[in-house]
């Protein structure tokens, strides 16, 4: 079967921009938590602030990532249609069928990709783990916030998480924002291997397109 | 805490031994000074007499008795104005209601004034002296310090945030102010008071057998059995023979107690097999009386032997007596001879709050001497308070069991604890008060508060002063109501302790 | 400073007679407005107050509990038990200090109850147990919850001492066998303010009675019923080793060099920054010391339901439910990261061995 390739617009500056501001800050942020979390390094003299910066750049980081967030959110309204909100919208049976024939080939149990896997936006698959993805977002964010209100007092504080507190008990909320780190790391794992994965197998230029914006997609797929 | 220790063979470093033993021992005199002046000494004292009494007398009188200095006529001229303007603004707060001018109040004007006086000096001094516990255990009340393995406060003489000379400097002013108190104004006036109820040696002798597990360890080997108040047994009022504490011959009854067992409530069980399962079968509150020949209380029953035991001062006294323990046994003579009794006379209400003095002022010599191995040990450079070995959890044994001995203020207390998996599986406390005040078992034998009841001469019974004496002088443990039945008289005695 | 007036002084011969020296009065007061943190103008106004009123009644009630804020109670310094009893309040009935028991005591209780009815504060000191009909603490044959809704009913103010009168404390510790509850929960629709720890520090609870006397209405509270003079801010941002914490340093074992230096004790499950009391600046026993001065960290008494949700005490985080006691969050996180790993591992080799093309590969299952 002829196909022919053609290299499509799919990821748009503001998407790119907010990945890899994301990955910079989920970086940082984990490196920092878990050093909040587990102070491994020990300070040699009380003039040092070892903790004092790393909680220092890890509330940076945490505001870098709000924003990231926010932008992207911003660009769920305005973007192209591959970034639409409505792109995520889960309640599909069309994507939900997309899901699992995605499934039975990432196990390896389908040989043939499915053409669900040959989309210029994201697969089905993709799109249910980013929605997932995007409520552990907004439970770190709130958790962190919930956190960062024992210290900071008033009502703007109250209003961004620290309401949180009369829900669930401190060391509680602490634990979810602590698990929830593993998780995306273990996300993290996940997400360049099949990347890299999908790259290989359908020739997409998946990884580059993060880069670059373009991706190829086989003709007979274009719409 | 000792139990888990026992449980996982720790031995705790010297350190945290000695800082133990400080600060039960600074408990011991704390609490045992409290106890008589504010929860016991105004069942023998008539504030409202003390109205009455002749400042210059008491003077007298207390110089007689003490070289404590606050005894001059102004200094209780002041106090019995204090009480006036007190008594005047009708506002009698703890003092309203209580059974002044009862027949049973023996004491002279002038000595309860003096009692007054040192009931209000006593709230003064225990709240600094207890000031120890904040120095080696952070707070008081509810130390925080005690570690599985030893102490979490660190020793150093050169650092800032550690225990260093000035803190021991402030342990040592606050144990001789302890002691001080103890020798010029709570043994005078014990001595005193004791003197015009000398008959009180005649009632509330109680079960007669005697249980102390020993307190003070004068080594760090966990469980130690060189305690400087020993570990022994007294049957039948008997002195000349101590009996060894086997811990395998306790067990609990819950025949007349809210519990249940699996097995039936007949039978008693080992703390190690302990079962706490809740079954109230009581009355209705609110209710008037309680049957005594059903379940009527909620302490379990412990039996030592499957007999009753009374623990406290007088159990840890007789013990240390009966092995012939020096200074215990000169203190106890010398007061004895003072009142003038023979040693019959310690198995009474009158003899169980004697021991209480006795004891506080033999722990409160014992303070400085602690202190000064502690002094030994930083200056030989030992530091070390707390033994890390099995601190992780990860390193205990999957199955683990074990038993923990303590004396409180009040008496006898036991931990037993099964750890399974590095986590507790079962965790049973006899403490003090369920021995003193435990109900009767199944073979209807009564326990300390009940026998020591029998007997005491009630004058007034709707102001039975005479059975608060006996049962306060065994210094119950218990914020709730404690019901006791008069099984001599016809009548029930509904009272209130606490 | 206000120079006190002729009545003022009248009322100081009156203190004077009672063996107080218009110093220290005037230096208590002080005392109470910075630990209810008013400026010091307002050390007149609480002498005022306390000069003017006769002195209130107050009953103190004990349920479920250990006496440990009694305890407490009777380590007050500033002003000491003597001069609170003697001067400030009349405690009408407290059955651990009281010299009458049993039917006398409680008629005590009665008399306050019907004689001053809205006019008393009540002090409540353990948790309340409200299973099987109240019948694990009955006093005088009365239930808990009975004397509680009488009492606190008909008080002015009801102040709930030490944790187990907030929300249970211990005895609703988890299975909370006797369904023991704080006052909070018990009595709906009463002027409640709570003073949570294990115990309650004496000089707080001096500091909501004069407050109370003072302006007459019980202080702002936080959403939780308790005083924000008192629990406003966190132990951690007070603490005096906060700059080894900033600075990175840590205690890591019990008696190493970090500890006998007084060093922060975050790594040995200090729970400073969730815990929310005035411990470090107002400290015990004569502000002699406090827990984390005397080097074990705070256990986080003061907060709510702290026998489950603080525990384990000596660890950063709470076990994560469902797994065994070892589980930290840690190595669960771990695992998961290790497992996804192992998992694109095994799809790589998997895929390599299969994938080499849909002819080679073979079908499996
Ligand atoms: S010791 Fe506790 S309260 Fe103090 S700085 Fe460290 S973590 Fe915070
Ligand atoms: S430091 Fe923490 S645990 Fe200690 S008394 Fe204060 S709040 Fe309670």
């Amino acid at each position: 079967m002829q196909q022919q390739r053609s290299r499509v617009y799919v990821w748009e500056f503001p998407v790119r921009f907010t990945h890899w501001i994301n990955l910079l800050c989920i970086l940082a942020l984990s490196i920092t938590g878990f050093y909040i979390g587990n102070p491994f390094i020990q300070a040699y003299s009380a003039k040092q602030y070892i903790m004092g910066w790393i909680r220092f750049i890890h509330f940076v980081a945490a505001y870098a990532f709000l924003m990231s967030f926010l932008i992207r959110i911003y660009w769920g309204f305005m973007g192209n249609k591959y970034a639409n909100w409505r792109a995520f919208n889960p309640f599909s049976a069309k994507k939900i069928r997309d899901l699992a024939d995605i499934t039975m080939f990432y196990l390896l149990l389908k040989k043939e990709p499915p053409p669900a896997v040959k989309k210029e936006g994201h697969t089905a698959c993709a799109i249910y783990v980013y929605l997932g993805l995007f409520i552990l977002f907004v439970i770190e964010i709130l958790t962190g916030f919930a956190l960062y209100s024992q210290s900071h007092y008033g009502v703007f504080w109250k209003l961004m998480g620290g309401w949180l507190l009369s829900v669930i008990n401190v060391q509680n909320i602490r634990l979810y924002h602590h698990l929830i780190m593993w998780f995306l790391i273990a996300f993290a794992i996940l997400h360049v291997y099949i990347g890299w994965f999908l790259d290989k197998t359908e020739k997409n230029g998946l990884m580059g397109s993060i880069f670059s914006g373009y991706k190829f997609v086989t003709g007979k797929e274009l719409e | 805490m000792r139990a888990v220790e026992n449980a996982l063979g720790i031995t705790i470093p010297d350190n945290a031994r000695i800082i133990r033993n400080l600060i039960t021992g600074i408990q011991y005199v704390q609490d045992h000074v409290i106890h008589f002046y504010h929860l016991h000494a105004l069942d023998w004292v008539d504030v409202v007499s003390a109205l009455k009494a002749d400042p210059a007398k008491t003077s007298a009188l207390a110089q007689s008795i003490s070289d404590w200095d606050k005894s001059s006529t102004t200094y209780f001229k002041a106090i019995q104005d204090k009480l006036k303007a007190f008594v005047e603004s009708g506002q009698l707060g703890i003092f309203a209601n209580a059974y002044w001018g009862h027949p049973a109040y023996k004491l002279p004007p002038e000595a309860n004034l003096m009692a007054v006086a040192h009931y209000l000096e006593a709230l003064d001094w225990q709240k600094d002296v207890i000031r120890i516990h904040a120095v080696l255990g952070s707070k008081n009340p509810h130390a925080q310090t005690y570690l599985v393995g030893g102490m979490a406060l660190p020793v150093d003489p050169n650092s800032q945030n550690a225990l260093n000379v000035e803190g021991i400097a402030l342990i040592i002013e606050l144990a001789n102010k302890a002691k001080t108190f103890v020798e010029k104004v709570y043994i005078p006036d014990l001595l005193a008071i004791a003197s015009f109820y000398k008959d009180w040696a005649g009632y509330g002798a109680g079960v007669g057998n005697f249980l102390a597990y020993g307190v003070f360890e004068q080594d760090n080997v966990s469980n130690t059995t060189n305690l400087y108040f020993p570990r022994g047994i007294i049957k039948n009022k008997d002195l000349s023979k101590v009996y060894p504490v086997d811990q395998t011959k306790i067990a609990e009854y819950v025949t007349h107690s809210w519990y249940e067992y699996p097995e039936g409530d007949g039978k008693s069980k080992h703390p190690w097999e302990g079962v706490t399962k809740p079954n109230y079968t009581g009355p209705k509150p609110p209710y008037e009386f309680l049957e005594t020949n059903q379940k009527y209380s909620w302490l379990k029953a412990p039996r030592y032997e499957d007999t009753a035991m009374e623990v406290g001062p007088l159990s840890r006294m007789l013990v240390a007596y009966a092995s012939g323990h020096k200074r215990v046994k000169e203190v106890v003579d010398s007061v004895l001879k003072k009142l003038g009794v023979g040693p019959e006379a310690l198995f009474s209400t009158l003899g169980r709050t004697a021991a209480r003095g006795v004891e506080t002022l033999v722990t409160a010599e014992m303070l400085l001497v602690w202190l000064g191995q502690l002094e030994q040990n930083i200056k030989r450079a030992d530091l070390q308070i707390h033994n890390n070995e099995k601190w992780d959890p990860s390193t205990w044994p999957k199955e683990a069991k074990g038993y923990g001995f303590h004396e409180a203020p009040r008496g006898a207390l036991g931990h037993w604890v099964r750890i399974v998996d590095g986590k507790i599986e079962n965790y049973q406390c006899v403490v003090p008060s369920t021995w003193n005040g435990s109900p009767r078992d199944a073979k209807g034998q009564k326990g300390p508060y009940e026998v020591a009841l029998i007997g005491t001469p009630v004058a007034d019974p709707n102001k039975p002063v005479e059975i608060l004496r006996t049962i306060h002088s065994f210094d119950p443990c218990m914020a709730c109501a404690v019901h006791v039945v008069d099984t001599e008289g016809k009548e029930f005695t509904r009272i209130r302790i606490v | 400073m206000k120079i006190p007036d002729e009545k003022e002084l009248g009322f100081m011969e009156k203190l004077a007679q009672k063996g107080i020296s218009r110093r220290d009065f005037m230096k208590f007061c002080t005392m109470m407005a910075a630990t209810l943190a008013l400026p010091a103008s307002f050390a007149p106004k609480i002498a005022e107050a306390i000069e003017k009123s006769k002195r209130p009644s107050l009953v103190w009630l004990e349920f479920q509990d250990c006496a440990g804020n009694t305890e407490s109670f009777l380590r007050a310094s500033k002003p000491t038990v003597v001069e609170i009893v003697l001067n400030l309040l009349s405690v009408d009935y407290h059955e651990t200090i009281m010299a009458p028991a049993g039917k006398q005591a409680e008629k005590s209780l009665d008399d306050v109850v019907k004689n001053q009815k809205g006019k008393y504060i009540t002090v409540v000191e353990g948790a309340i147990p409200t299973k099987d009909g109240g019948v694990y603490c009955c006093i005088g044959g009365r239930s808990a919850v009975d004397i509680v809704k009488e009492v606190c009913g008909n008080a002015m103010a009801t102040i709930a001492v030490g944790a187990c009168a907030w929300d249970g404390g211990w005895p609703a510790a988890s299975p909370n066998p006797t369904g023991a509850k704080g006052v909070k929960d018990v009595v709906s629709g009463i002027t409640l303010i709570n003073l949570p720890g294990c115990p309650m520090n004496v000089q707080n609870l001096t500091g909501v009675v004069v407050h109370l006397l003072t302006f007459g209405a019980l202080p702002a509270t936080d959403e939780l019923g308790r005083p924000l003079f008192a629990y406003g801010e966190r132990i951690h941002d007070h603490c005096e080793r906060r700059a080894h914490f900033d600075a990175g340093q840590y205690v890591r074992q019990w008696g190493d060099e970090g500890h006998r230096l007084g060093w922060c004790l975050y790594e040995m499950g200090c729970k400073g920054p969730e815990t929310f009391q005035n411990c470090p600046t107002i400290r015990w026993n004569d502000a002699t010391n406090w827990p984390v001065g005397s080097g074990h960290g705070c256990i986080g008494c003061a907060s709510p339901r702290f026998w489950d949700t603080m525990t384990p005490f000596y660890r950063r985080l709470p076990k994560v439910p469902g797994f065994g006691v070892e589980a930290t969050a840690d190595k669960i996180g771990l695992g998961l990261a290790a497992v996804t790993a192992a998992g694109v591992v095994a799809h790589g080799i998997a895929r390599a061995v299969k994938g080499k093309g849909p002819e080679q590969g073979e079908k499996k299952e």
